[in-house]
């Protein structure tokens, strides 16, 4: 084994018979071994090619548990110190991993060995295909409808940029185009300029709508994640009874529960103060919701091994469960995101130096027509910062999406 | 005789839960520790307002002077004398039925077609399809597509082709107003169900389908109902609560678009009229009988779905 490339992490092997060794697993690129402890000679010993099936690696925690399964059945259950590490080491390196048929007479070839048959296929085919069992002319029907319901799905969005970027006597051509012909900017410097005037400056709206949706979202992010950590992972008396309920209030959204919420905020002196958009935010059952069933896909045994090394529960949920539920974070995130930034909170604010972005673009709307490509300049800037971080953040969002269906 | 050990026997066992409930409850206590900042934010911002609303609809209280009870008053009036409110339950009812079920049709339609894309392709169809509901305020842009005058998009256009010889007025004209508002919150209705719905295509097991093709699932209809549609369940349901929620819930669309009020309140809903008596005529309690309803045709809904579900695969 060459000593460069060398990752080696001390541990336990545990073989099926039950029976543990002390010692330590090494790889390079060809292989791994393990050795007992004090011994030169490998205990166990193989090469990634015969490697059949590796799985089952808990990550993060006090014990990293890798688990390999031979071509033979022999099972090698590995306690490790720096499991991570080997891990994506040995999986870089993995020459055996399952082959994915490329083409659509690969497939029918294995589906039809699978049913025990000999079929007449070419070996090859000009379309890669993932489904052996869809018509072309569906195919093409549904990426043809995608295309078109897309275009409508887009279209008002490219209109509002193009409106956007149009000088005034594009904005009242007739017939209208969709695209500026000379596209300018004039219109976000207007929008500044016009903001200037007004006593409140632009900056304020947009530093008030910034600093709501951030502390929102952060305390909302910890909040939830904490509730969501004892309703997933602990089972105590309430707690299931407490979850029915907040799944139900997923149903009411701000705008029912609006009047008595303002009667509840003006008992608390809350009217006309920050808190009473953020402290609501903080309890917004979704992210709870979302949150809470990601987390039951955490493994029990991470947390038991945790208690059994005796970390209190606040250790456990601070180093532990938070660091393996990255995904679910982004989620709540541009959930929480999404609702604060988009909020207008003309019923529960009422000073002008308190108000929001959205509210400021419902005033410039009021102004009328003469307005409009600022009202598209001021919406361009609003909707903007929920999708960017939704485009960056897609395949974690999904992730958690995954687990978050509703059992009834 | 019987009947009285019986109801001793069932008093006991009824303690010793209780006492077992306590134990195991002393056991946790950090749990409640945990839960503590949630529950009571939470109960302060969502279970408070729909008792405090439930306890105010039965008065007459308009914040300056306190609460005065005025029993069913509220409710008679709602449902017996306020012409305005049954149009706004007809329009909810009518937006709540054409973009509730199309739009829970469409978003797991093409959910599922999104998911029959290439990755790359499938991560662009995504956001195509989710951006309308995530920049929710992108739909004042249609205020400039439907404007009442020549240079309003649609009217432009269909002058120009000869459609019609005058601009309609899309947005105050009673006739036009609902169809233009069921296009929108369509437009807007590929929401959280709809990434649930992609994100759960993408969960369900590789191997379940190939079993399928060996058992002789022909085609993807057959492939939607046999294997998709069972193990989507959870999501269904989660995808019919969020789109009850946004059916119910409309109220910024109509504001921004129609005006509000809108022409003849040909445009109002349950959610409009409550902001009206809550925020502009300070009704408290009539507002909050308002809100009691709502919330009550909500929870029934969710039901009826739930059950419906339930029967799906069975």
């Amino acid at each position: 084994m060459s000593e460069a490339n060398t990752v080696k992490s001390n541990g336990t092997l545990r073989l099926m018979n039950g029976k543990k060794y002390r010692g330590y697993l090494q790889a390079d690129e060809t292989g791994a071994a393990f050795y007992r402890k004090g011994e030169s000679e490998p205990m166990v010993q193989w090469k990634y090619v015969r490697l059949h099936r590796m799985d089952s690696i808990r990550r993060g925690g006090t014990s990293t548990q890798l688990t390999v399964i031979l071509k033979d059945e022999n099972r090698y259950i590995f306690d490790l110190d720096y499991g991570m590490k080997l891990y994506s080491f040995m999986d870089q390196h993995w020459v055996d991993k399952p082959v994915v048929p490329k083409t659509r007479g690969d497939e029918l070839h294995r589906l039809a060995e699978l049913r025990g048959e000999k079929i007449q296929v070419p070996k090859k085919h000009l379309i890669t295909r993932r489904h052996p069992n869809r018509s072309i002319a569906g195919d093409i029907g549904i990426y043809l409808m995608l295309f078109l319901v897309g275009l409508a799905m887009i279209f008002p969005l490219v209109f509002l940029i193009g409106s956007s970027l149009k000088p005034l006597d594009e904005l009242f051509r007739f017939p209208p185009t969709v695209l500026p012909q000379h596209p300018t900017s004039d219109n976000f410097s207007d929008l500044f300029v016009t903001m200037g005037q007004s006593w409140v400056p632009f900056s304020r709206y947009l530093v008030n709508t910034v600093l709501i949706t951030a502390v929102g979202t952060f305390g909302h992010l910890v909040i939830a994640s904490m509730a969501a950590f004892v309703l997933a992972k602990y089972d105590f008396p309430g707690g299931k009874f407490f979850f029915a309920v907040v799944t139900t209030c997923l149903m009411f959204s701000g705008y029912v529960t609006g009047i008595p919420n303002y009667l509840i905020m003006s008992r608390l002196y809350m009217i006309d103060t920050y808190w009473a958009l953020i402290l609501p935010a903080f309890a917004a059952p979704i992210g709870l919701f979302l949150m809470k069933q990601f987390m039951e896909g955490l493994p029990t045994a991470l947390i038991e091994a945790a208690t059994i090394d005796g970390a209190g529960q606040f250790r456990i949920f601070w180093s532990i469960v938070m660091p393996n539920v990255k995904p679910a974070w982004l989620t709540v995130i541009i959930f929480s995101v999404q609702s604060l930034w988009n909020t207008s909170a003309a019923t529960v604010i009422y000073s002008e130096s308190k108000k929001t972005l959205v509210y400021a673009l419902q005033q410039i709307q009021a102004g009328g027509i003469a307005r409009t490509g600022q009202t598209a300049a001021a919406t361009v800037i609003i909707v903007s910062v929920p999708v960017i971080i939704f485009i960056f953040s897609q395949s974690r969002i999904l992730e958690t999406m995954a687990s978050s269906g509703l059992k009834d | 005789m019987q009947s009285a050990s019986f109801v001793s026997r069932y008093l006991s066992m009824k303690r010793d839960r209780f006492h077992h409930g306590l134990q195991q409850a002393k056991r946790n206590k950090i749990c409640y520790l945990f839960l503590a900042p949630y529950a009571i934010l939470f109960f302060t911002f969502f279970i408070l307002p729909i008792g405090t609303s439930i306890f105010y609809s039965f008065t007459y209280y308009n914040i300056l002077e306190s609460p005065r009870f005025v029993g069913l008053q509220n409710y008679i009036n709602l449902l017996l004398q306020d012409e305005v409110f049954l149009t706004s339950v007809k329009n909810t009812f009518v937006i709540a039925v054409i973009t509730g079920p199309v739009g829970y049709i469409l978003s797991f339609l093409f959910a599922w077609f999104i998911n029959e894309l290439p990755k790359w392709l499938r991560a662009v169809a995504v956001v195509v399809f989710y951006a309308p509901s995530i920049a929710s305020n992108a739909f004042t842009v249609f205020s400039i597509i439907f404007r009442g005058d020549a240079y309003g998009f649609l009217n432009s256009l269909l002058l120009k082709f000869g459609f019609i010889d005058a601009p309609k007025l899309w947005l105050t004209d009673p006739n036009y107003m609902m169809t233009i508002l069921v296009i929108v919150i369509l437009w807007m209705s590929m929401g959280t169900g709809f990434l649930s719905f992609v994100a759960g295509f993408q969960g369900i097991d590789k191997s379940m389908y190939e079993a399928g093709y060996v058992d002789g699932v022909r085609n993807r209809w057959q492939e939607l109902y046999h294997i998709t549609l069972p193990s989507m369940k959870p999501m269904l349901l989660f995808g019919a609560v969020m789109s009850i929620t946004s059916a119910f819930n409309v109220c910024d669309v109509p504001r921004a678009l129609c005006g509000y009020p809108s022409t003849d309140y040909a445009a109002r809903t349950i959610v409009t009229h409550l902001f009206d008596y809550g925020f502009s005529r300070f009704e408290m309690g009539y507002a909050s009988a308002i809100a009691t309803l709502l919330f009550l045709v909500m929870i029934l809904c969710k039901k009826a779905i739930s059950s419906m579900l339930g029967r799906v695969g069975t």
